[in-house]
């Protein structure tokens, strides 16, 4: 007798799998061409992101070295999306390099106007999808683990590897289990939800394992935030979040650009709704965590662990070092944080949902420092402005960008000088990461709306009540 | 192989690679000539480096080489003459690139052999044997990965994997396709 077998449907039709399986495990089981010494497996890879900032480099090895040949063109998905459009002759010189490159390769391309940041704009097109292995050359890339696929960020030359051979040299990670319970309430995001995780496993809790996301809070958190939940995995050291593709995900990808239509893609998605971790499937171990019990969470340090629900203060125990660099007090209370600018963008809080929420704190009221919204992608700034969004940043007297990464990290379009605060929607608060000396406080695009107005670390309920119209005329009555 | 110099000792933890490799240089498209970008935005670690310029060894805090995937920051590692990189815990993505670089990572997590290291002016690091010796004496023992070891002692990264490419479209030729 034993463990029952079941003949589960997918990569290998009729395959027989014993019962335990997780979703990661059935993802990188239908990817190992060959298992290699070390405990290594040779890993097939479907989907690579090419980006301008490490992609040249590889693609230069293999044109040099391989007579220019890529092992599936089709495979690959290039944007410029780092700096773009070009802010001078280098960072021209390298678009135009990814861009001649897509060009001479017939690689699906991406760039000024029809473009953004990658982790945004891939799941957009429908480029990405359950059951798929996916990396890119930018840590980020397990955002894209929100529709079920292993995806991870990897260094140029394992892109490089992927490009010339379809496939990476991996050791099969392990996988932990995070069980959220309950619903997040009224004031916590994903966001939020995020950061209480790495601040959970630690800012390097999760290395060398992929996150499973479970339970009832992730089935009710749309794709957009699933997206901002695994954006930032790899804040925990993890190669990557993953959570069960389900309708919500089926009905994100039907009738995007990249995906069939009809028949074709239904059998995809038949096959998608089998990607399901196992009743008894095994872990490294599992996190039990609690989604109503979390509350608005802003970082006060240099990494995102060093965060704190934003009732509270800079912890007592803080790292003098992060301190210092912080310029900040410990016991101090994190809404008496004055702050210099903020930024709503990245590729973790600038998706369109991002852009309502931030807007509904905006509409009539006025930004107390310089404040600058970045859209995560073309497509997602031209939603904005058909919702009128773009008015209401604009009206209270925020910058209103193209799509970029902009700031996020010290490369374009709002860099900070040496010891101005900023209050941002963005990934990483490291030290210099925003610009040289510059000092950055993680927070949700609605925290970072408020605190734009109030000049202060705030959350909307401590905005003053906007007048009627009708109350502004009775009180000049 | 053997890896013999000076050490450089960072002290500090989660040392990430904004700070080995600032963002401002990733609008680079060549992979030369890094060395001179490496901590520029943390003059701290700069000072000591230049200090003990001839250093080929960088002793460092747990989880070194976090966040982001830029190789950037292992080829400004390398470039200024790195050759091994010591430290109780490495960043994933950081880790892999030391190996696809050459760099050696050294994972020494026993507190007690890490500390030796740390305290060492000069350090041995036998790759073949994975054996780090002080004054001629074994130290501290560390794993390597078998297969990676052989891109750190004969290099052949993208060499290797272009062997696999008949094996990897026969195997994909194979399959069932589940993307679209």
């Amino acid at each position: 007798m034993g463990t029952p077998r079941v003949s589960v449907g997918g990569a290998e039709p009729g395959a027989e799998r014993l019962l335990n399986k997780t979703l990661f495990d059935k993802v990188w089981e239908s990817h190992v061409v060959e298992e290699l010494p070390g405990g290594n497996a040779l890993l097939y890879i479907d989907r690579i992101i090419a980006i301008e900032i490490t992609t040249p480099q590889p693609a230069a090895e293999i044109a040099e070295r391989f007579g220019d040949r890529l092992f599936d063109p089709a495979a690959i998905v290039a944007i410029n999306d780092h700096v773009s459009p070009a802010k001078d002759t280098e960072t021209a010189v390298q678009a135009n390099a990814l861009r001649q490159w897509a060009k001479r390769h017939g690689v699906a391309f991406y760039d000024v106007g029809n473009n953004g940041i990658c982790h945004v704009v891939t799941p957009e097109r429908g480029y990405v999808e359950p059951g798929i292995t996916l990396i890119c050359g930018d840590s980020h890339t397990c955002t894209h683990g929100a529709f079920g696929a292993f995806a991870q960020g990897v260094g140029s030359s394992v892109q490089g590897g992927a490009m010339l051979a379809g496939c990476i040299i991996q050791q099969k990670p392990k996988v932990i289990r995070i069980n959220v319970s309950g619903y997040l309430q009224k004031g916590a995001t994903a966001k939020d939800l995020a950061l209480t995780v790495i601040a959970t496993l630690g800012f390097k809790g999760g290395t060398g394992c992929v996150l499973e996301y479970h339970g009832e809070a992730i089935r009710a958190l749309s794709m957009e935030e699933r997206m901002t939940l695994c954006n930032m995995a790899i804040e925990a050291g993890a190669s990557t979040g993953m959570i069960e593709p389900d309708e919500t995900t089926i009905e994100y990808l039907r009738g995007r650009e990249a995906q069939p239509k009809g028949d074709a893609f239904e059998k995809k998605a038949a096959y998608w709704r089998t990607l399901r971790a196992d009743l008894d499937a095994r872990y490294e171990r599992t996190v039990e965590i609690d989604a109503s019990a979390i509350r608005t969470v802003v970082s006060w340090g240099t990494n995102p662990g060093e965060s704190v629900p934003i009732d509270g203060r800079v912890p007592l125990d803080a790292d003098p070092d992060s301190l210092a660099y912080m310029g900040l007090q410990a016991g101090t209370p994190m809404r008496e944080i004055a702050v210099d600018q903020a930024f709503i963008g990245s590729c973790t809080n600038a998706r369109i949902s991002d852009l309502r929420a931030a807007a509904a704190i905006f509409k009539g009221r006025k930004v107390a420092v310089p404040t600058i919204v970045t859209p995560g992608s073309q497509a997602v700034k031209r939603q904005a402005e058909r919702e009128g969004l773009h008015d209401v940043f604009q009206d209270a007297g925020a910058l209103w960008t193209h799509s970029s990464c902009g700031p996020c990290l010290g490369m374009s379009m709002g860099i900070v000088a040496p010891g101005m605060r900023v209050i941002s929607s963005t990934n990483r608060n490291f030290r210099n990461r925003m610009g040289q000396g510059g000092r950055v406080h993680l927070a949700t695009p609605v925290v970072v709306a408020a605190s734009a107005i109030l000049g202060r670390i705030a959350t909307p309920d401590e905005l003053p009540p906007l007048q009627t119209r009708e109350a502004a005329v009775r009180g000049a009555a | 192989m053997i890896v013999a110099g000076g050490v450089v000792v960072l002290d500090h933890a989660n040392i990430d690679t904004d700070q080995m490799f600032p963002g401002k240089y990733l609008t680079l498209i060549s992979r030369q000539g890094f060395g001179k970008y490496l901590f520029e935005g943390a003059p701290q670690f700069l000072k000591q480096l230049e200090a003990h310029r001839d250093a080929k060894i960088l002793v460092a805090g747990e989880n070194i080489g976090c966040g982001s995937s830029r190789e950037h920051a292992v080829w400004a590692l390398a470039d200024w003459g790195f050759r091994a990189v010591i430290a109780p815990s490495f960043a994933r993505i950081f880790h892999e690139n030391c190996y696809t670089n050459g760099v050696v990572p050294v994972l020494i997590e026993d507190r007690a052999a890490f500390e030796q290291c740390r305290s060492a002016k000069q350090l041995e690091i036998d790759v073949d044997e994975q054996v780090v010796r002080k004054d001629g004496t074994d130290i501290a023992r560390f794993d390597l990965d078998p297969l990676r070891k052989e891109f750190i002692l004969h290099g052949g990264f993208y060499d290797y994997l272009a062997t696999k490419i008949d094996a990897v479209k026969e195997w994909a030729a194979k399959r069932t396709s589940t993307v679209g």
